[in-house]
């Protein structure tokens, strides 16, 4: 056992040097089956098992299996490691699966791995890897557009599309956290005339903590009276704003949103200091990378505003620039009504 | 006269200081320093990093350096949450703290074993510890945010007292964390100034060998230090999850950069020896001021690691150069004399 | 004798079949100054080593006021009294002088908990028995080298002692403070307190002893009472060799000077300074600490600039802007207390040798040409007549005197015709002290011109061909050595009749 995994470590180290600078091109459409649809086994393989995040997307894994009657199960590592990730994904090649989804723990060190699934004719998606060179498709629930302005529509919505807001990032570093806020700023300018941004502190840093977003909330709160929307980013927003603001007395006056998982945000959802969070469900993301394996072994092309069936995940696109990463609008709102629902 | 002089020799009185002058800064600028709700949100920022520089402020005193102790926190705080969380738990919070500063003796035993016994250098041996605790609690625990029990809850809830600001309203809330912080600092005070074993951690950054030629217990002392360092970061683990009722495993490592550097800010000297709470309350308040009013005074925030990298340089640059000059006054007179 | 404080009779000790110690007998009498005199390396360190029981000798009786040990260990070398004041002194510097004097007290007495009170009672009854005037809430890093020895002197009447070792205690101190020392000394003699001084310092052994034991290589080579010691005795006893009376004359013929100075001045250490230095003299400066003469031959060194004067190399104006510069110009400078370290003691002589001189032993292309520098090692071995039996040997190997040599070697490959030496021999025995004054001489006699800064006031009258005394920084008079006196110089650089 401990020299097999130290095999694959090795090899994972060997191939990791050698397989960037060789990685093949696939054509998607050689990868149809020639088997009937009923042997095909499609394996998902998420970064821990035991994740409730990833307990989640199994339950969309196993609504996929009863809702086409396919052979499509979830399998992956006891824990967040990318070395056991890739020996679980060996071992399916070896079962000689039709398909492999994964949801990558480092994109860099499953390279080899499932180079040599897709050597094999074996069909891999990726969902959140966008830099994985070695699959036929990445999909993402969304678009960093999409999501920022969506985080902004719910904001304006608790605003009363009026008043002063600023924007709040996990890290000034941080790219998709930026993203998101320069596309609800952007957003809020064309829809919302009544709404203006913080120019004093446009954009506040949290340096990914959720004590930092207490306190940088407290005081912005006490230094602009008038402020009265957070545009959050990180998940660890919502939490740490919500606990000033309730603190502060502002429960109804000030508001705050963002991505946040429905846990760490229930009580504040439930007592009304928010009112809603947003997400994108792993029982969809699950569904959906099954619904877009089994698109490619059928061999139907690929094509923006492709429909993978689960909610939010209708009308597909590529990412501006790309021919492999797919995005959606897969994100949902958590709200005092839902959040008990998700299980994490 | 002599007094005088002994007391511009000390950092305490610049560190004092620069505390006014910035407060008095803020105050011009957002007329906020002085309102009773801001006072009580940086008395409540200050009590995590104020607790860990208690025992940072100790170690290096005795001529070493812990840089495990976010660490030793960490891991003590996750492992009692989720055992407190299997086992349904909903009791008192001492136990609580109890079990996390039981696990964090035990991690600063191995600290003080190693450092103690086997000699090896201070910095080395916690560096390779943290990596160890850290390592542990993402690997062998795989620690992600989480819940805190019933108890570790309520205690967060508990409050003091509520200062209201009279002219927005706004309102803050003192937590009860902070009479713990008020008890180490008694307790320590104590243990410095009065016991023999407190006088052992300064006799040992004067001088080790005279330290045990004089007959201190060296290894006892040094086993001491590293258990009561654990011991105080399990504690303070505990204080940082109850005031948030949220176990981030990661929300305190990184901190002990800021604490060193606040605790040599207060002229506690690098090469051991020297220091006092009072100088280290300071600089820890300094900080604390330092990065929770950039805001008010009106810096977008991207600036606060500019601020405390400039505050770091200055003050620990000021310090030197108050070592120097002494020295070279001395070497004056001793010359005048001769 | 009737009585012993301290006796010892027959001691040996060897470490891994290197016999430190071959058989050493010695003995002090109840209120007696007894020294203890060796080179380095004599056994003296391993011998109070011995007597305070961090060593158990091999064989030998030790005897304590009547009470007979075949060894001891530290507890019971303190319980008896015995206490040793070591070098570094054992004191806290970060602590205040109250509590370096109280702490030891508090944890004799196994006490827990740290009462101001009583410390500052034993403190201030501690300082007052030898009438030191100390603050007592002053921090011990604050206070002279002097007065820290005092405080361990303090403690170690704290701690009841009966006998006290001083080793070396005055390798730190300066003239003024030796002297206050010995005071000290004496009055705890009066109070019929023996000490035992652990020195290599002639003067100090006839100043302040009754009677003295003298060890060499292990052995013990001469005891006796130091009144009827002398000089010659005592010299040949430390080294067993015979040394000649010393003084230098430069070669009669004049020459032109190789450096003048006109009225250089640098405030707040030197001013009106102007002096000729020929080849073949030596310039002995000499003053106390704070004269300024340090400061004088930085300058010239090119470490600072003077306010003002001139200084000329050969008859040409210069301006000795660095370091560097001054090395170009064909001066030399080795501070005080350097002769001895920068020497890489497990290397050969020839790398030692050609260190400083790589730029001209390599080639075009950066590459060390071998010939070249064996060419050069042969040369200096030669020259300075080192004694060693191949330039392969590690400069270990060689005597105290011979690896000095190395050093002057490796500054007089540098073209050099200008040296200044700061303090010489502080710190050398006898018989290396012995071996640099003929180098010394020698080089001069060859056409160097050398400058010696130093306070040892002997040294000065047996290598200077002219001595120019010091004081507050400025040269108060010029002296021909052979027409002056040791307490005629005393007298000038300290400016007390």
């Amino acid at each position: 056992m401990k020299r097999r995994f130290l095999l694959v470590v090795s090899l994972v180290m060997v191939f990791a040097l050698a397989v960037p600078l060789f990685a093949q091109s696939y054509d998607p459409m050689s990868f149809k089956s020639k088997k009937p649809m009923s042997q095909w086994k499609i394996a998902l393989v998420p970064k821990d098992a035991t994740n409730a995040w990833f307990v989640r997307m199994e339950v969309g894994v196993k609504q996929f299996a009863k809702d086409t009657g396919i052979n499509a199960f979830q399998k992956g590592p006891a824990k967040t490691d990318a070395a056991m990730q890739a020996q679980v994904i060996e071992d399916l090649i070896a079962q000689g699966v039709d398909a492999i989804c994964v949801v990558p723990v480092d994109p860099a060190a499953l390279e080899p791995v499932l180079g040599l699934a897709l050597s094999r004719g074996i069909v891999v998606i990726d969902h959140e890897g966008a830099s994985q060179q070695n699959c036929l498709y990445d999909i993402e629930a969304f678009s960093n557009q999409g999501l920022g302005q969506t985080i902004m529509v719910e904001l304006a919505k608790m605003m009363g599309e009026k008043g002063v807001y600023t924007t709040m990032v996990g890290n000034v570093t941080n790219a998709s956290h930026n993203e998101w806020a320069d596309a609800g700023v952007a957003y809020a300018k064309a829809h919302y005339p009544n709404m203006t941004l913080l120019a004093a502190e446009p954009r506040v840093e949290i340096m990914d903590n959720l004590d930092t977003a207490y306190e940088r909330a407290k005081e912005l709160f006490k230094k602009y009276p008038n402020l009265k929307g957070i545009f959050g980013t990180s998940s660890l927003s919502s939490p740490g704003v919500a606990r000033a603001i309730e603190e502060l007395g502002l429960k109804g006056k000030a508001f705050v949103t963002s991505v946040g998982l429905p846990n760490e945000n229930k009580v504040y959802l439930k007592d009304g200091t928010l009112q809603s969070v947003l997400l994108w469900d792993p029982r969809d993301a699950g569904y959906a990378q099954l619904a877009m394996a089994v698109k490619i072994l059928k061999g139907e092309k690929i094509e923006n505003g492709c429909n993978l069936t689960a909610p939010g995940w209708t009308s597909m696109q590529f990412a501006p620039g790309s021919t492999k990463v797919l995005q959606g609008k897969g994100w949902i709102t958590i709200t005092k009504d839902n959040v008990d629902s998700f299980g994490f | 006269m002599i007094s005088l002089r002994r007391i511009t020799k000390r950092s305490e009185p610049y560190v004092l200081a620069a505390i006014i002058l910035l407060s008095l800064l803020i105050q011009v600028r957002s007329g906020q320093f002085f309102s009773g709700n801001n006072l009580v949100d940086l008395a409540r920022s200050l009590i995590v990093p104020a607790l860990f520089s208690v025992g940072c402020m100790m170690v290096i005193v005795s001529g070493g350096i812990d840089v495990s102790f976010p660490a030793i926190a960490s891991l003590a705080m996750y492992v009692t949450d989720k055992l407190l969380l299997a086992s349904n738990y909903s009791g008192n919070v001492i136990l609580a703290y109890a079990i996390s500063a039981g696990l964090g003796l035990l991690m600063g035993a191995l600290n003080g074993f190693l450092i103690g016994f086997l000699r090896l250098p201070t910095l080395v041996v916690t560096l390779g510890t943290s990596s160890l605790y850290t390592g542990l609690m993402f690997g062998a625990f795989s620690a992600s945010a989480s819940d805190v029990p019933p108890s570790i809850a309520k205690h967060g809830k508990e409050i003091l007292f509520t200062a209201t600001n009279p002219t927005m309203g706004l309102t803050s809330n003192m937590p009860s964390q902070i009479l713990i912080l008020i008890a180490v600092l008694i307790l320590a005070f104590f243990l410095l100034r009065y016991t023999m074993l407190g006088r052992g951690i300064y006799a040992i950054g004067g001088d080790e060998t005279a330290a045990e030629r004089a007959g201190f217990n060296v290894r006892g002392i040094k086993m001491f230090l590293y258990c009561f360092v654990g011991v105080l970061a399990g504690i303070t683990g505990i204080a940082r999850i109850s005031m948030m009722s949220y176990a981030d495993p990661s929300t305190m490592l990184g901190m002990e950069m800021t604490v060193i550097a606040a605790v040599v800010l207060g002229g506690t000297r690098v090469t051991g020896g020297m220091g006092t709470l009072t100088g280290t309350i300071l600089g820890v308040a300094l900080m604390t001021i330092l990065s929770n009013s950039l805001i008010l005074i009106g810096i977008p925030t991207y600036w606060t690691r500019v601020f405390t990298g400039a505050v770091i340089i200055i003050g620990t640059g000021v310090t030197a150069h108050q070592t120097i000059s002494t020295r070279r006054r001395r070497a004056q007179s001793q010359k005048a004399a001769a | 004798m009737a009585a012993s404080v301290l006796r010892v009779e027959g001691i040996t000790k060897s470490f891994g079949g290197v016999q430190a110690l071959k058989g050493v007998n010695f003995d002090i009498a109840p209120g007696e100054i007894h020294c203890l005199a060796g080179e380095n390396g004599s056994g003296k360190s391993t011998l109070i080593k011995v007597v305070s029981g961090v060593y158990e000798p091999d064989a030998g009786k030790i005897e304590i006021n009547g009470q007979q040990f075949s060894h001891l260990t530290p507890k019971e070398a303190i319980g008896l009294g015995i206490q040793v004041i070591y070098q570094d002194f054992s004191v806290f510097p970060n602590l205040t002088v109250m509590e370096n004097l109280a702490l030891n007290n508090e944890l004799m007495d196994k006490r827990k908990l740290m009462s101001y009170k009583r410390a500052r009672a034993i403190a201030g009854n501690a300082v007052s028995q030898i009438e030191f005037d100390v603050d007592l809430d002053e921090r011990v890093e604050n206070l002279s080298v002097a007065d820290r020895q005092l405080i361990a002197i303090c403690r170690a009447l704290l701690q009841e002692a009966k006998l006290i070792i001083m080793d070396e205690p005055t390798s730190a101190l300066t003239k003024k403070e030796v002297k206050a020392l010995f005071a000290v000394i004496k009055r705890l003699q009066a109070r019929g307190l023996p000490i035992l001084f652990v020195s290599h310092k002639l003067d100090e052994v006839f100043e302040i002893s009754e009677r003295y034991t003298i060890l060499r290589s292990g052995e013990n080579v001469a005891r006796g009472n130091t009144k009827e010691l002398d000089r010659k005795t005592f010299v040949f006893h430390m080294t067993g060799r015979q040394f000649e009376d010393e003084f230098y004359r430069p070669s009669a013929a004049k020459r032109e000077p190789i450096l003048s100075v006109r009225e250089l001045s640098l405030q707040g250490a030197y001013s009106d300074i102007s002096f000729d230095l020929s080849p073949g003299e030596i310039l002995g400066v000499t003053g106390l600490l704070g004269s300024g003469r340090t400061e004088l031959v930085e300058t010239l060194f090119g470490i600072s600039q003077p306010d003002a004067g001139k200084i000329f190399i050969r008859g040409k104006e210069v301006r000795i802007k660095s370091v560097k510069s001054a090395i170009r110009k064909g001066i030399g400078y080795v501070p005080s207390d350097r002769l001895t370290e920068g020497l890489f003691l497990p290397q050969s002589v020839e790398r030692n040798l050609a260190i400083t001189a790589l730029d001209r032993l390599s080639d075009h292309f950066g590459f060390l040409r071998r010939s070249a520098i064996a060419d050069m090692t042969r040369k200096w071995i030669g020259e300075l007549s080192i004694a060693a039996k191949s330039p392969a040997l590690p400069v270990w190997a060689l005597s105290g005197g011979n690896q000095q040599k190395v050093v002057l070697a490796r500054w007089l490959a540098n073209d050099l015709s200008i040296l200044m030496l700061n303090g010489p021999t502080m710190g050398v025995d006898i018989g290396s002290k012995y071996d640099i004054h003929v180098l010394m001489r020698e080089l001069a006699a060859r056409g160097l011109a050398i400058i010696i800064v130093s306070d040892d006031l002997p040294e000065v009258l047996a290598c200077a061909s002219r001595i120019l005394v010091m004081r507050d920084g400025a040269f108060v008079q010029e002296l021909d050595p052979s027409a002056t006196t040791e307490s005629k110089l005393s007298e000038l650089s300290t400016g007390i009749a």
